[in-house]
């Protein structure tokens, strides 16, 4: 690995001992409002007198616009308002776009001449009800000038293929080849080559809620209010007020609870601005919701949709060298967050192992399906299962064992921090531990045993062994690093909580931009502020503020929401204590360098007696001005806007990125499953998975959010995909055919927990939410292969379905259904 | 040149849900709940020509409309229609009216007796929320090619009683299947009952789907007797391998006569999937589909077998 | 413009009565006409059982369910099941045992899981998965709300054993 100058780590904290709070897996304090049914999402907000729009979508997936008649619809009952999308862009401006070269794909609410994917909004009606919107949709007249669709990253970036968009010439979005380290001399080095060719169809985050904002521009006051579910508010929601063309000091966004987003709500504009832009013509409140197939279709928020041409340099002994990766990504018509996807990949592209080297090549291709946005992972758990099934096809051209090829080759515990290739650095980890503890868990002699016996009898059970890395904490670099000259080099990417002890001594923590979206950002920061001031986390008020008059935030995504509160909350509450000690040494007529924190309150260093409680100085602060100095203000309330705390910058020409995604967790997943190789199902017997995420906070909370990302894994692995056919036309457009598992479907599953603490975050806390859906697709995929490997059968292409199971089979000529 | 706006299109599958519209509310159309079966037909024939349909449970025809692929223009309602909700037996024959619900007929102790085929198969329909409401007539009179109780329609001879402004006819089942979603019934008929003909032998409803009470992408109705050892009558029906719910009859043709051993069941999955030309689709290609139906054809037949000997 | 029709619902004992076009959903009423907003609309096409209440004690999809089927009945819905103050069993342990994330699919998967308990009172894990089958969660990977259902059985026992006749809801016979 070449010597690279490298800023030093932050200094490495020590961690408080004895928590009693952190940890604990209280219950959480945003669940009862949710139980009752008064959640308050944004379809509960809708008042009466708010107009509501409704959405035409183009049912072909790549034409020309050549009319639009809306007359009729114009004069349907109930209607107010019908904008197309050439209206739309005088009205508005294009949406905000991270993506390379935004003016040759220029993307915006509602298409103007062209429509390049079935379901791209061509038009709103805004109506007294939703019902009356869908019957005007059914009045208006598009006329379309069929133009070939295509429907195949690796076809759309051939000569001759149609162009998704004229301006840019050509289909490739995006191409770029970065070598970390010195690829061509491991390769040269290395015993054996170990190649593969794998694909990863896309599939989303599908939560129960759909998208929607309800947006009230006041004439009088020219000010906009929206309520939306849509998250990432203050430090980007400016761009979308751009596309409207309202100041953003006069634009005010609440924050709402959404049901559920996994990615798919992150920074989603269209419903903004669509509501945005028709209240402002109307002077009156106007909600849009999509509805399901709304979403499905034009939700901007599909998975990654990859071919891969991997080559794994290896010696002898399984020592892992150098990977050459070749990636062309299926990006739909659009590409907004540009290939941050594949930062997401390369903060872990090697994995837990030693690996040298990196080619890391990536072609963005654009093609008639809605866009990719963001999918619990953002484009990292491809990587993983990626790398997984390279090791895994290594070892068995090598003849070793799976487990001990992946011990050989793990990074040990004395190297953190450890650089990788391409510059991000992991701050800390056991991987050994976690693999012993997972392998432990799993039983897995004994299920290798009964692999034995199952094969006897013409049974296929398989054991997926897979160790993955989960990076948390995302920095702004990874969107922008791509370019040698980026138009927006941004660096920042803070969290912001207020503390306030009222007169009371109860206390408020105020978040902003930092929604509820089924993780939990209350109960964490009721557990983190109950840490520091010693009161029960149930006591804790939290608010949420919206983004006038708010501090700046980002929001959750990139599993960055705990470490980025719990920084937050402690330097607000280092400045409350550091107010209040120095209030009740005034208080109590001593230095404060006498006083010390204990329970809850400030107390003369050995004289328990001599003390105030937090309610007391809080009282006095609040109420009493002259029993303090001149300088001291009244009130006991604090903020901290809390930035990333490690990110370094790539350096010029790219050969290193930097650190832009430190707090690396690293998880085992061991699936036990059977095949059926008659009908190509997959059923669980089995499954077992640890994760390594630093300190807990609140150990069931994150066991539950493994659990649910390991069920969407499986349904990536096994049972989702969004199809296009060769037509372009979306076939999976409802829950009838995009088949989403239910409880019958998953196994039983037994989680455990190791704890490497990270040196650089409050309490060692790394981020964890989206480790479950990085490691389930990579686990699975293994299971599948070694319960049919006997069969001289291995998968190489997402979801598993029973379809692409039994063309394997077949082709291998495995035994036939004839057999029974 | 393509227009683009179009017309709801009737019989279209669930499956092809329009993004066009990317509605999810209904239509308008008018509603009536009448009190009998000739009133009801009476509404039927006075609204023809706005597209008028039977609303049973409606966990089918709502969705549809729901997506806006059915834009019927009236509703008869035949919730308040009395003497609809009965399961009774008519001779050797099981009886069932048009609004009793799945969940009834499910759990109904004359259903378990007189047609345990359809007591089985109606644990595979959907999920229990969707049979509180849906109807067994009414999943009959739909006719998705992918749902249960056609096939078990099928395989039990059952005859359909359907009402209209002529009367009264009977149809049975092997006539009453036309296409996917298409049925021998008339836009001015009601079906007002099914009547399932008793089978003295064993039963075995089996299905492969994708997940749990999602449709079957193959479906097998089996029903077997055994006498003496050799069986003696076979009747096998399977969804999810042709446009319309098929009976299997070259299958039943290689079991009659035999001895129910492993050898005579090969034979019958042999038989009766030779020839088979599913639609290939989504959820299972054609060769998918054969294959998926020789394996639940097979259990379906060994356990319906087995059911056989253990009644006598 | 067509007709209104009457109806009327009890909905959580207490009755209402509106007219409505008859295409109007009954989750759209529930929400929109009487405000009860605890019900939600995840697919509108019976798929993911989110908008799920109870009709006559049975579950049902009150987005595949013209709010004009529902005339006459008795409806129960999420803001139906606590007492006051009081959590209902099943919304205590689901509280307890981190049954829920995001909150959207739990008054669907808390009346699904009342009709479940009162058809089989002494439930098996596996008995669970396939009842609650019916409704799809995408945050918690199912496993918490078994156990939470698992917990809130012998709970629902004790009530079902406490309660005299004339105050149980009563399963569809």
């Amino acid at each position: 690995m070449t010597a690279v100058e490298r800023p030093a780590p932050p200094p490495v904290r020590t961690h408080k001992a004895d928590r009693t709070w952190v940890g604990k897996s209280i219950r959480k304090v945003e669940d009862p409002k949710f139980l009752r049914g008064r959640g308050g999402y944004i379809a509960d907000l809708v008042r009466p007198g708010t107009l509501h729009a409704a959405v035409l979508r183009s049912p072909m997936p790549h034409a020309r616009i050549v009319s639009i008649d809306t007359s009729a619809a114009e004069a349907a009952p109930g209607v107010h308002l019908v904008v197309t999308g050439a209206r739309a862009a005088e009205l508005t401006g294009p949406l905000p776009d991270f993506g390379p070269d935004p003016t040759k794909h220029t993307w915006r609410c509602l298409a103007a001449e062209k429509v390049r994917y079935v379901g791209e909004g061509v038009a709103v009606v805004v109506a007294d009800s939703r019902y009356l919107a869908e019957d005007a949709l059914e009045l208006i007249d598009v006329e379309y000038e069929a133009l070939p669709p295509v429907t195949d990253p690796e076809a759309a970036l051939r000569p001759g293929a149609a162009v998704v968009h004229e301006a840019l010439g050509s289909n490739l979005a995006y191409e770029r080849q970065f070598d970390f380290g010195n690829v061509e001399r491991d390769f040269a080095e290395a015993d054996v080559v170990v190649r593969d060719r794998l694909r990863w169809h896309r599939s989303g985050g599908q939560p129960l809620e759909t998208v929607g904002a309800i947006a009230d521009f006041d004439p009088a006051t020219e000010r906009l209010t929206v309520h939306t579910n849509s998250l990432s508010f203050t430090s980007y929601m400016f761009m979308a007020a751009g596309a409207l063309g309202i100041p953003m000091n006069k634009l005010d966004v609440h924050q709402v609870p959404a049901g559920g987003s996994f990615g798919s709500k992150l920074f989603v504009t269209k419903p903004f601005v669509i509501a945005g832009m028709c209240s402002r013509v109307l002077g009156r409140p106007v909600v849009y919701l999509e509805d399901r197939v709304d979403n499905i279709s034009n939700c901007d928020h599909h998975g990654s949709d990859r071919v891969y041409d991997v080559e794994l340099a290896v010696m002898r002994d399984g020592t892992m060298r150098s990977l050459k990766i070749d990636t062309v990504d299926d990006y739909g018509a659009y590409i907004q967050f540009g290939v941050g996807h594949h930062g997401n990949a390369l903060a872990q592209v090697t994995g837990p192992y030693t690996i040298n080297s990196v080619r890391y090549r990536v072609r963005a291709a654009l093609t008639n399906k809605n866009q990719q946005g963001a999918y619990r992972g953002f484009g990292s758990e491809v990587n993983n299962w990626m790398l997984e099934q390279m090791v895994d096809k290594a070892a068995g051209e090598l003849g070793m064992d799976p487990v001990e090829i992946r011990r050989k080759n793990f990074i040990p515990p004395e190297s953190f921090p450890y650089f990788i290739p391409s510059g991000n650095v992991y701050d800390s980890g056991n991987y050994a531990a976690v693999l012993d503890k997972t392998l432990e868990l799993a039983d897995y002699d004994h299920w290798r045993a009964e692999q034995a016996r199952a094969r006897e009898e013409g049974r296929y059970i398989g054991i997926g062994v897979i160790s993955a890395q989960e990076r948390s904490v995302f920095s702004a670099t990874e969107f922008w690093f791509w370019f040698d000259e980026p138009n927006a080099p941004v660096t920042s990417s803070p969290e912001s909580v207020t503390l306030g002890v009222d007169a009371t001594g109860t206390i408020t923590a105020t978040l902003y931009s930092c929604a509820f979206w089924g993780n939990s950002p209350e109960t964490m920061v009721a557990q983190l502020v109950a840490e520091e001031f010693d009161v029960e986390p149930h006591s804790v008020s939290i608010i949420y503020h919206g983004t006038a008059g708010g501090l700046p935030a980002t929001g959750p995504g990139g599993s960055r929401t705990t470490v980025m509160l719990a920084g937050a909350v402690e330097g607000a509450s280092i400045k409350i204590k550091a107010k209040a000690r120095k209030a009740a040494a005034h208080l109590m007529e001593v230095d404060p360098d006498d006083l010390e924190w204990v329970e809850g309150g400030y107390q003369v260093r050995g004289v328990p007696g001599q003390r105030k409680g937090l309610d007391e100085i809080a009282a006095m602060l609040h109420m009493f001005k002259h029993s303090f100095p001149e300088e001291v203000e009244s009130g006991l309330e604090e903020s901290k806007v809390f930035d990333h705390p490690y990110t370094t910058m790539p350096n010029a020409d790219r050969s290193d990125l930097g650190v832009f995604y430190p707090f690396m967790g690293n998880a085992c997943h061991v699936p036990v499953v059977e095949v059926d190789i008659q009908t190509g199902r997959v059923s669980f017997l089995a499954y077992a998975a640890v994760h390594d995420c630093g300190t807990l906070v609140n150990p069931r909370s994150l066991s539950g959010h493994i659990l649910g990302g390991t069920a969407q894994g499986i349904g990536t692995a096994l049972y989702e995909e969004f199809v296009y056919d060769d037509e372009g036309q979306l076939i999976t457009s409802s829950f009838l055919d995009y088949t989403i598992p239910t409880a019958a479907e998953m196994p039983e599953m037994t989680i455990g927990h190791v704890e490497t603490p990270s040196p650089y975050t409050p309490h060692g806390i790394k981020g964890g939410g989206e480790g479950g859906r990085m490691m389930a697709p990579a686990a699975i995929n293994a299971a599948v292969n070694d319960a049919l490997a006997p069969l001289g059968v291995r998968v190489t292409e997402l979801p598993m379905t029973p379809d692409r199971l039994r063309a394997a089979i077949r082709a291998a000529g495995g035994a036939s259904s004839a057999a029974r | 040149m393509v227009a683009g706006a179009g017309t709801g299109h009737d019989g279209a599958t669930p499956e092809s849900a329009s993004v066009r519209g990317a509605a999810v509310k209904p239509p308008s159309f008018r509603y009536s709940s009448p009190a009998t079966v000739p009133d009801a037909v009476a509404l039927l024939v006075e609204h023809a020509e706005d597209d008028a349909r039977v609303l049973a449970g409606g966990q089918s025809l709502v969705p549809l409309m729901n997506f806006r692929l059915a834009h019927p223009g009236f509703l008869v309602d035949l919730r308040r229609v009395g003497g609809l909700d009965s399961i009774r037996m008519d001779g050797d024959v099981l009886v069932i009216g048009a609004m009793v619900r799945q969940s009834a007929a499910e759990r109904s102790a004359e259903v378990r007796v007189a047609a345990p085929l359809l007591a089985e198969a109606l644990g595979h329909v959907a999920h229990p929320p969707i049979r509180n409401s849906g109807t067994v007539v009414g999943s009959i009179a739909h006719a998705d090619p992918a749902a249960e109780l056609p096939t078990v329609a099928l395989a039990m001879d059952a005859e359909m009683t359907a009402v209209g402004p002529q009367g009264e006819r009977r149809i049975p089942a092997a006539d009453f299947f036309q296409g996917p979603f298409t049925t021998a019934l008339e836009s001015d008929e009601i079906l007002t009952e099914v009547r399932l003909p008793q089978f003295a032998g064993g039963h075995a409803f089996v299905e492969f789907a994708r997940t749990h009470g999602n449709f079957a992408v193959v479906g097998v109705a089996a029903l077997l007797a055994v006498t003496d050892g050799r069986i003696t009558r076979a009747a096998i029906a399977a969804s999810g391998v042709a446009p319309t719910p098929l009976r299997l009859s070259a299958a039943e043709q290689a079991l009659d006569g035999v001895v129910p051993d492993g050898a005579a069941f090969r034979a019958a999955v042999d038989a009766g999937t030779a020839g088979l030309q599913p639609v290939g689709d989504l959820q299972g290609s054609a060769a998918t589909r054969i294959d998926i139906a020789r394996a639940v054809l097979r259990d379906a037949i060994e356990r319906a077998a087995e059911r056989a000997q253990d009644r006598r | 413009m067509t007709d209104l029709h009457p109806i009327t619902l009890t909905v959580n004992g207490r009755e209402y009565t509106v007219a409505v076009e008859p295409r109007r959903l009954l989750v759209d009423v529930l929400r929109d006409d009487f405000g009860l907003t605890g019900t939600h609309i995840g697919c509108e096409h019976g798929v993911c059982g989110t908008c799920t209440v109870l009709l006559d004690g049975a579950s049902i999809r009150s987005c595949i369910t013209l709010a004009v089927q529902a005339d006459g009945a008795e409806i129960r819905t999420v803001e139906g099941l606590a007492d006051g103050a009081a959590l209902h069993p099943l919304q205590e342990e689901f509280w307890d045992k981190q049954g829920l994330q995001c909150g959207y699919c739990t008054p669907g998967m808390l009346l699904r899981a009342c009709e479940l308990l009162e058809q089989t009172p002494d439930p098996t894990a596996e008995q669970v998965r396939e009842g609650i089958a019916s409704n799809l969660c995408r945050c918690t990977g199912y496993q918490y709300i078994v156990e939470a259902v698992l917990a809130a059985a012998p709970r629902m026992r004790e009530r079902a054993a406490a309660e005299t006749p004339t105050e149980t809801t009563g399963a569809q016979a």
